[in-house]
Order: C-alpha cells, then sequence, then structure tokens
C-alpha cells in the first residue's frame, strides 16, 4: 500500500517535472505572441486587428447582348401597293453568330388595280387596310466582317439571315405568316447600329378570289442601340 | 404606331444615358504571355493589338462571349472570353467573369417557337423558372392561327425533367392549365368564344451550346365548356430557348 503511494506521488512529480520542462522548451514562442495584445479580459495568445476591414467590391461586367431599335421603310404588300412602313425590333444576342430577334410594325395597304378600274368596288374595307404584323425570328450573322469608308474609317457589320413565325393582321383578320429575312447590321459605334433589312412575310389569303399565298416584302432601314 | 416609335426612341436615350452613368471600369492584369484584342467581337476579325504579361488591361463591357477591353495606353479590342479568364485582378484573385449557367441546373428559361395547335399552325412563346433541379413552372402565351377561327391561349403549369443530368436529350411531362380565346373567322361562330382548359403534356429537352437550348412538345387540351362534352385537343410544339 505504501509502496503504490509513493509510486503515485512520484508519478505526479516526474510529470510536473515534465509538463513544466515542456513549457520551458516554448517560452520563446509564447513570449512573442503575448506582447502584442493589451486587453487582459481576451485570450493573450490571439491577435486583435485594429485596422478596420475594408468592403472590397469587384465591379461587375456589363453585358450588352440586346439590341432595341425602330425601323421605317416600304412594305409592298401583294396586290395592294408599296406602302410606308413604321416597326420596333428587340433582339438577345446568344452567341456571336445566333441572335433571337421580334418585330413589331404596322402599315397601311392602298388599293388594288381592281379598286381603281372600278371605284365602286371595295376589296377591303378602309378599317381592314391597316396591315400590323408580329414576328420571332432565329438570325445567323453568315458575313461577319469590317466596310472601310475611305482610309481611315472601319465600321464592323454582319451580314444576317433570319427566319421565324408570327401574324399578320390585315382586312381585320389573324393570318400565321412565314417570314424570311436577309439583312446588314453596320455599327456605326459599340451601341449604336445601323439596319438594313429585306423581309418576306408570306401568308396565304383569298382576298382577291382565289385563295393563294401571298409575298409581301419590305425594305426596310433601321437604328438600334446595344444595352 | 408613331407614339409607339416616339417611346422607343426615349426609351433608347435613357438606356444610354443610364449605362453611361453607372460605368465602374474593371481592372485585370495579364498572366499569359500576351492578350489578343480583336477589331470586332467575333473570331474572323482581325488582331489589332497585343498586350503584354503583366499588363493592366480595362474590362469595358462584354457581348457575347467578347469582352471589350482598353489597354493602358487607350487602345480598345476585343478580347475572347477564354483568354480574359486567365487574367488576374489586383488583388490576386481570378477575374469575375462569369461562368455559364449549368444547363442541368439554370434558374430561368426564355423560348419561343413552332407548333400545331388542332390542324391550327401556332406560334408560341414561353418562360420558365426552375423550382428544383427537375421541376418547373412553365408559363407560355400562344396564338393558334386557322382557317376557320383563331385562338389566343395562355397555360400555365409544372414540368418534371426525368433525368435533369442527361445534357442532349432529357424527356419532360407536364400538367397544368389555361384558358383559351376563340376568334371566328368562318361561320358558324363557336357557341362559346373564353373556355377554361387543362392538359397534359409530354416532352424532351435538350442542350444547343452555350445559353442556347432546344425543346419539343405534345400536349393534350381538354377544354370545359357549357355544352356537356368536353373538347378534346392536341398540339405538337418546337421551340428555341436561351436559359440564365
Amino acid at each position: 500500500m505504501e509502496i503504490r503511494l509513493g509510486s503515485i506521488l512520484l508519478g505526479g512529480i516526474l510529470a510536473a517535472a515534465l509538463l513544466s520542462g515542456c513549457s520551458w522548451f516554448h517560452r520563446g514562442e509564447k513570449a512573442q505572441n503575448e506582447v502584442v495584445v493589451g486587453d487582459t479580459d481576451t485570450d493573450p495568445s490571439i491577435i486583435e486587428p485594429q485596422v478596420n476591414r475594408r468592403e472590397v467590391k469587384t465591379p461587375k461586367i456589363k453585358a450588352k447582348d440586346f439590341e432595341v431599335g425602330a425601323y421605317f421603310g416600304a412594305l409592298s404588300i401583294q396586290d395592294f401597293g408599296v406602302n410606308p412602313l413604321y416597326g420596333v425590333r428587340l433582339a438577345y444576342h446568344v452567341s456571336e453568330d445566333v441572335f433571337f430577334e421580334g418585330f413589331l410594325a404596322r402599315s397601311k395597304a392602298g388599293t388594288t388595280s381592281l379598286e381603281d378600274e372600278f371605284p365602286d368596288i371595295t376589296v377591303v374595307s378602309n378599317a381592314g387596310r391597316q396591315f400590323t404584323y408580329y414576328d420571332l425570328d432565329l438570325g445567323y450573322n453568315i458575313l461577319p466582317g469590317e466596310v472601310f469608308i475611305g482610309r481611315g474609317r472601319a465600321f464592323n457589320s454582319q451580314l444576317y439571315v433570319t427566319v421565324g413565325v408570327g401574324d399578320v393582321k390585315f382586312a381585320e383578320t389573324d393570318q400565321f405568316a412565314l417570314n424570311f429575312g436577309l439583312g446588314e447590321r453596320l455599327l456605326i459605334t459599340d451601341w449604336l447600329a445601323l439596319h438594313l433589312d429585306v423581309r418576306d412575310h408570306i401568308f396565304e389569303t383569298s382576298l382577291t378570289g382565289r385563295t393563294k399565298n401571298v409575298d409581301n416584302i419590305e425594305a426596310t432601314l433601321g437604328l438600334t442601340t446595344f444595352f | 404606331m408613331r407614339r409607339l416609335l416616339a417611346y422607343v426612341l426615349l426609351l433608347q436615350t435613357l438606356l444610354v444615358t443610364v449605362g453611361f452613368a453607372a460605368e465602374h471600369p474593371l481592372e485585370l492584369i495579364v498572366t499569359a504571355p500576351f492578350l489578343e484584342m480583336h477589331s470586332g467581337p467575333g473570331r474572323g476579325y482581325p488582331v489589332v493589338f497585343v498586350v503584354g504579361r503583366d499588363e493592366t488591361v480595362t474590362v469595358l463591357f462584354s457581348r457575347t462571349d467578347w469582352y471589350k477591353v482598353r489597354a493602358a495606353r487607350g487602345q480598345e479590342g476585343w478580347a475572347r472570353r477564354a483568354d480574359l479568364a486567365s487574367t488576374l485582378l489586383p488583388s490576386g484573385a481570378p477575374a469575375p467573369i462569369p461562368p455559364y449557367p449549368v444547363f442541368a441546373s439554370h434558374r430561368w428559361e426564355v423560348g419561343a417557337g413552332y407548333g400545331v395547335y388542332d390542324r391550327e399552325n401556332l406560334v408560341t412563346a414561353y418562360g420558365d423558372f426552375s423550382l428544383t433541379n427537375s421541376i418547373d413552372i412553365e408559363a407560355v402565351v400562344e396564338q393558334a392561327l386557322g382557317t376557320i377561327d383563331n385562338r389566343v391561349i395562355a397555360t400555365i403549369g409544372l414540368r418534371h425533367t426525368f433525368i435533369p443530368e442527361w445534357k442532349w436529350f432529357s424527356p419532360t411531362a407536364g400538367i397544368g392549365t389555361g384558358y383559351q380565346h376563340i376568334e371566328d373567322k368562318e361561320p358558324p361562330a363557336p357557341r362559346q368564344s373564353d373556355n377554361q382548359l387543362a392538359y397534359v403534356s409530354l416532352g424532351a429537352r435538350g442542350f444547343i451550346t452555350r445559353r442556347f437550348m432546344w425543346r419539343a412538345d405534345w400536349r393534350h387540351y381538354v377544354v370545359f365548356n357549357n355544352l356537356n362534352v368536353y373538347e378534346d385537343l392536341e398540339e405538337w410544339k418546337f421551340g428555341l430557348a436561351v436559359f440564365f
């Protein structure tokens, strides 16, 4: 019993000596840590930075993939003459090749040759002469390039084709219309573009007697901005 | 129409003004041996300037996969997205080029397409919001244009994508409800021109490139009316969309 008590005591003394020895080995490092902090309430081994953290905001890069604009030109309504056309357009550029585009435009039809010859005949009422269309198109930039004016000026440009579906409201009825277009986008600056477009709206009608597909070709000039 | 034109022109001026007011240039340091600056935002445009390693460029804005940058001495050009992604911020952090949305877990989708609705030509536009990777809320506005009548259909529904991880082709199924308005073209006029309807759908979707995708859908509609006989209609459509 006495021997066991003695060995426990001896063990305790040895352990205490070893632990204090360990602390002796590390005391230099500890001393370095203790210097900085004046506040005695906190753990002396942690450095409290006295500098206020500055919020670093990385500026976001603005994506300018949308294009909005207006256009005007001439629309040849088959059998109803060539008439002025006004429209608006909105495009989203998916990649350097592909874009989606929507159009909304209005024109007013003239008279047919039959109406000109026989003024008593009315093919379409006056209200029905409004020609309104919307299109949803897929476009592809087939020939991107640069155009030059003189020696010192170059403008980026893209020749593109579009194909789409939409609605034409003419003679007070809505018809399904397919459309095919070819256009040139000339970038005057990075955010301003000039458009030259030729587009055909094809739909089925029986306004002039027999049912047939009519081609309504427009040639327009437009201005758009990228945002 | 002229008033609309005036509004668009006004909007354009406003957008340009706002665009200039909110400009915060981002500066990046080139880490590759050089960074090529092209004359336009496309693969074919010639390289007009080269910025060397450790030099700074200012990023002005982006268009599709191209970034308009300005070199330290003011030269401007278009840098390819992949090239700019290897640059660093002055702090040493990687350039904040936003990653492409992951197709399997994208949030938003906007698209348009063509279809056939009960033998009528259909023009369709839709928006889609993902609740989870496999369940979406889908809102559709479409116009069916036929010889007997024209219809405007608006629907909202839920769609399940069976295997969203399948990139090129993944089957979908959905249910939903909506509303249909009929404009008569040929007599006899429909007894009821406004109906509620419900649908079930089967379809598929797939990735095309970057943020571009396709969707195909078949829908079976049940049109509720007061004739005691429900009208059954079928619809096929194909659309292209962008996702965010």
